[in-house]
C-alpha cells in the first residue's frame, strides 16, 4: 500500500532525509528507531503532508502519487499520523471536532454521514474499549490533558477513524508503563489483513506491546539496517552506535 | 454643513413640541456640535477612527432631518420561536411596543421628549444627539420587577434611506431590585448614514441589567453607540458586544460604579471584513470600594479590516478593594488587517487589583496541520479554531437562552 523510493527532503537548506526506501504491505506492522535527528518525525511529517519540506523521490500510496495529495486528502484516502505533540485546540469541543472529522471523511468516501445519536454511540463503545473516560471528550480537544491523556485521544481518534495506514510518531514517549499497555492494546485491536501501522521510536520497550513484522534502522536520513523483531533487541542492548 | 445644519435644526424644533427651556437646551448642544464638528483624530480618544474622514469620505452632503414617511414595521425581522418584548425604530422613528409578556404597571414608558435637563458637555456627538433626537423613549422597571420575558429593542432601516443622520435616545432605568434583559438588534438595509444613538442606564441598588448588543446584519452605514451606565450599590451590569454587520462602528461605554459592591462586566466579538471598521472604547470608573469590573474582547479580522479596542480602568482614591481586569485578543487573519489595543489603568487607591493584557497573532499554522491531518479541509479548519477562539468571549453570556442565540448568529456550533 505504501511504497517510498529514493526519499530526500530538506528544511531551511539542511538535508534530512537523503534516500530513503520503505514498502509497506497491507496488514503488516513497521518500525522505524533511530537516534535523535535521524530524521524520524520528518518522515511521519512527509508523509502526512506538512509544508516547509523541499521533497524529492516517490511515495507513492495505493498506486496514487502522495506527495501530490492535499493533507486533507490523504486522511481521507486512510492515512493517520499519531502526532507526538497533540495540539491543544481551545473552544473546540473533542466530541464536535472527533464528529466532524469523522463525517469529513466519510463525505469525502461518499458515505452516509453519522448523526449525532450514531456518532455519541460508537465514540462511547471505542472510548470504553481504550479505557478512556469519556468525560474528557466533553472537554477541549487536548487542552489541560495530561500527556497520557493526550497520547489515548490520539489512539481513540484512530480508532473512530479506522484508517489503513496509521502512523505512530513517538507515542510512547511521555507515557508511563500502565499507559503504554493501554495505548498498544488499542493499536492490536485495529490491526487487520487490511491496516497496516507505521511505529516510530526510541526504544524498543512499545515493541515489546505491539510486535512489529519489519524493524528498521534510521540513521542520519537513510535507513541503514533491516530486519524482524528481533532487530529491536539488538539494539536496545547494543546501540545506535555499532549501526553508524 | 453648518448651513444645512441649522436649516435642519429648525426644521425639526419646528415639528417637535418643546418647552423653551429645551429649545434652549438643544442650541447649546447644536453650537457645541458646530464648534467641533465631528470628532477627527486629532482628538485623543479619537485617533485610531477619524469619523471626520470617514462620514466626508462616504457621505456627500448629510441631512440631519429625513422627509421620509413613516415606515410600518417590517414583522419578518422578528425573531422567531423566542418569546419577547419588542420596541420597534424604524429610520430612527418608533414604529411599534409590544410589552404584552409584562405587568403594565411595573414597566413604565413615556416617549416625552422634553428633557428638562441642563446642558452638560459629554462630546461632539452626544451634543448633535441632544440637539436633533426626535425620538426618545424611556423604560423604567419598577422595584423588585423582573421581567418575564427579554427586551428586544429592533433598529431597523429601509433602503430608502440615505445620507441621512439619525439621532436616538434611549433611557433604561432600573428601579432597586428590579432585572431587565435587553437585546439591540440592528438590521439594515440601507447605506451612507450616520446613525447616532444615545443610550442612559440607571441601575438602582440590587439591579441586574443584561445588556446584549448585535450588529451582524451586513450594511454600510456609520455608526456611533453612547452607554451610559450608572451602578448603585450591589448592581451588575454585564455587557456583551456583537459588532460585525456595519462598515463602521464606534461602541462607548462609559460605565459608573457608584456605589460598593457593584460591577460590570463588558465582553465582546469584534468580527470584520472587507474594509470594515469597528471600534470599542471603554471607561470604567471605580468610584466606590469593592467594585468589580470584567472585560474580556476578542477581534477576528480579515482583508482590510480594522479593529480597535481602547479599554480604560480608572480607580478613585476612594475605590478601596477594586478588582478591575481587561483583556484583548485579536486574530489578524491577513497582512492588510490593523488592530489597535489601547489600554489604559489610572489608579488613585493602593489597595486594588487590577490587571490588562493585549495579543494579537494569526492562527497557528501546526493546530490547522493537526486539523486536516484528520480530513478537514484548510477552510473548516480555520472556522474552527476561529470559533473557538471566540467561544470564551460568547460562554460569558450569563444568560443560556440568549447565549444559544447569539451562538447561532454566530454559527457557533455545538
Amino acid at each position: 500500500m505504501l511504497e517510498v523510493k529514493n526519499l530526500k527532503a530538506q528544511i531551511n537548506n539542511k538535508e534530512i532525509l537523503k534516500g530513503l526506501n520503505l514498502a509497506i504491505k497491507p496488514g503488516e506492522v513497521h518500525a522505524i528507531m533511530g537516534p535523535n535527528g535521524s530524521g524520524k518525525s520528518t518522515l511521519s511529517n512527509i508523509l502526512s503532508g506538512k509544508k516547509g519540506y523541499t521533497v524529492s523521490g516517490e511515495v507513492k500510496y495505493f498506486n496514487e502519487n502522495l506527495l501530490d495529495l492535499k493533507i486533507e486528502e490523504r486522511a481521507h484516502k486512510g492515512l493517520f499520523l499519531a502526532f507526538q505533540y497533540p495540539l491543544e485546540i481551545p473552544g473546540v469541543n473533542t466530541n464536535i471536532f472527533l464528529k466532524t472529522s469523522l463525517n469529513a471523511i466519510k463525505k469525502a468516501k461518499g458515505k452516509k454521514e453519522l448523526d449525532a445519536i450514531e456518532f455519541l454511540k460508537l465514540v462511547k463503545q471505542k472510548a470504553a474499549e481504550l479505557k478512556f473516560d469519556e468525560k474528557i471528550l466533553s472537554r477541549q480537544l487536548n487542552v489541560g490533558f495530561s500527556g497520557g491523556e493526550k497520547k489515548k485521544n490520539e489512539i481513540l481518534q484512530m480508532s473512530i477513524l479506522n484508517p489503513k495506514l496509521s502512523i505512530l510518531d513517538e507515542t510512547d514517549s511521555g507515557l508511563d508503563i500502565d499507559a503504554i499497555k493501554i495505548v498498544s492494546e488499542g493499536v492490536n485491536a485495529l490491526r487487520s489483513k487490511e491496516s497496516s501501522f507505521l511505529i516510530i521510536t526510541h526504544y524498543q520497550r512499545l515493541l515489546n506491546y505491539i510486535k512489529p513484522d519489519f524493524v528498521h534502522v534510521l540513521i542520519n536520513g537513510k535507513i541503514v539496517k533491516s530486519g524482524g523483531a528481533e532487530l529491536a533487541l539488538e539494539l536496545e542492548s547494543k546501540g545506535y552506535e555499532s549501526l553508524s | 454643513m453648518i448651513e444645512k445644519l441649522k436649516i435642519d435644526f429648525d426644521k425639526i424644533i419646528g415639528s417637535l413640541k418643546l418647552s423653551n427651556k429645551d429649545i434652549e437646551s438643544r442650541k447649546k448642544n447644536l453650537y457645541q456640535f458646530v464648534e467641533n464638528g465631528f470628532p477627527n483624530k486629532r482628538i485623543e480618544d479619537w485617533k485610531f477612527s477619524d469619523l471626520n474622514q470617514i462620514i466626508s469620505s462616504s457621505i456627500d452632503s448629510l441631512r440631519f432631518h429625513s422627509d421620509l414617511t413613516p415606515s410600518e414595521t417590517d414583522k419578518t425581522i422578528f425573531i422567531d420561536k423566542f418569546e419577547h418584548n419588542k420596541i420597534i425604530f424604524t429610520n430612527g422613528v418608533i414604529s411599534d411596543i409590544d410589552f404584552s409578556h409584562e405587568d403594565e404597571a411595573k414597566v413604565l414608558l413615556t416617549k416625552d421628549l422634553d428633557q428638562n435637563e441642563d446642558f452638560k458637555e459629554v462630546n461632539s456627538l452626544v451634543s448633535l444627539n441632544n440637539a436633533f433626537v426626535s425620538n426618545y423613549i424611556r423604560v423604567t422597571v419598577k422595584e423588585n420587577y423582573s421581567l418575564n420575558k427579554p427586551l428586544i429593542v429592533y433598529n431597523v432601516t429601509t433602503k430608502d434611506l440615505k445620507f441621512t443622520a439619525i439621532n436616538l435616545k434611549m433611557d433604561i432605568i432600573l428601579e432597586k431590585n428590579s432585572c431587565l434583559k435587553l437585546i439591540s438588534l440592528f438590521d439594515d438595509s440601507s447605506e451612507n448614514n450616520f446613525i447616532n444613538i444615545v443610550q442612559n442606564y440607571d441601575l438602582g441598588q440590587d439591579a441586574i441589567l443584561k445588556n446584549y448588543k448585535i450588529d451582524n446584519k451586513e450594511n454600510f452605514n456609520i455608526k456611533y453607540f453612547y452607554n451610559n451606565i450608572n451602578l448603585e450599590k450591589n448592581s451588575i451590569s454585564e455587557n456583551f458586544i456583537y459588532s460585525t454587520g456595519s462598515k463602521f462602528i464606534k461602541n462607548e461605554i462609559n460605565c459608573n460604579l457608584n456605589d460598593q459592591y457593584s460591577s460590570a462586566f463588558i465582553n465582546g466579538i469584534i468580527n470584520l471584513k472587507n474594509s470594515q471598521h469597528h471600534e470599542i472604547k471603554t471607561n470604567i470608573n471605580h468610584l466606590a470600594e469593592n467594585t468589580k469590573s470584567y472585560q474580556l474582547i476578542k477581534s477576528v479580522l480579515s482583508d482590510k479590516a480594522k479593529g480597535i479596542y481602547q479599554g480604560k480602568i480608572y480607580v478613585d482614591a476612594k475605590a478601596q478593594k477594586t478588582n478591575g481586569y481587561q483583556l484583548s485578543k485579536a486574530l489578524l487573519l491577513n497582512e492588510n488587517t490593523e488592530f489597535n489595543g489601547k489600554p489604559e489603568l489610572e489608579i488613585y487607591a493602593d489597595d486594588v487589583k487590577c490587571s490588562h493584557g493585549s495579543t494579537s497573532g494569526n492562527l497557528d499554522e501546526d493546530s490547522i496541520f493537526y486539523l486536516m491531518s484528520r480530513g478537514l479541509s484548510n477552510k473548516e479548519s480555520k472556522e474552527l479554531l476561529i470559533n473557538g477562539f471566540l467561544l470564551d468571549a460568547v460562554e460569558k453570556i450569563t444568560d443560556l437562552e440568549i447565549k444559544n442565540l447569539i451562538k447561532n448568529m454566530i454559527g457557533i456550533k455545538e
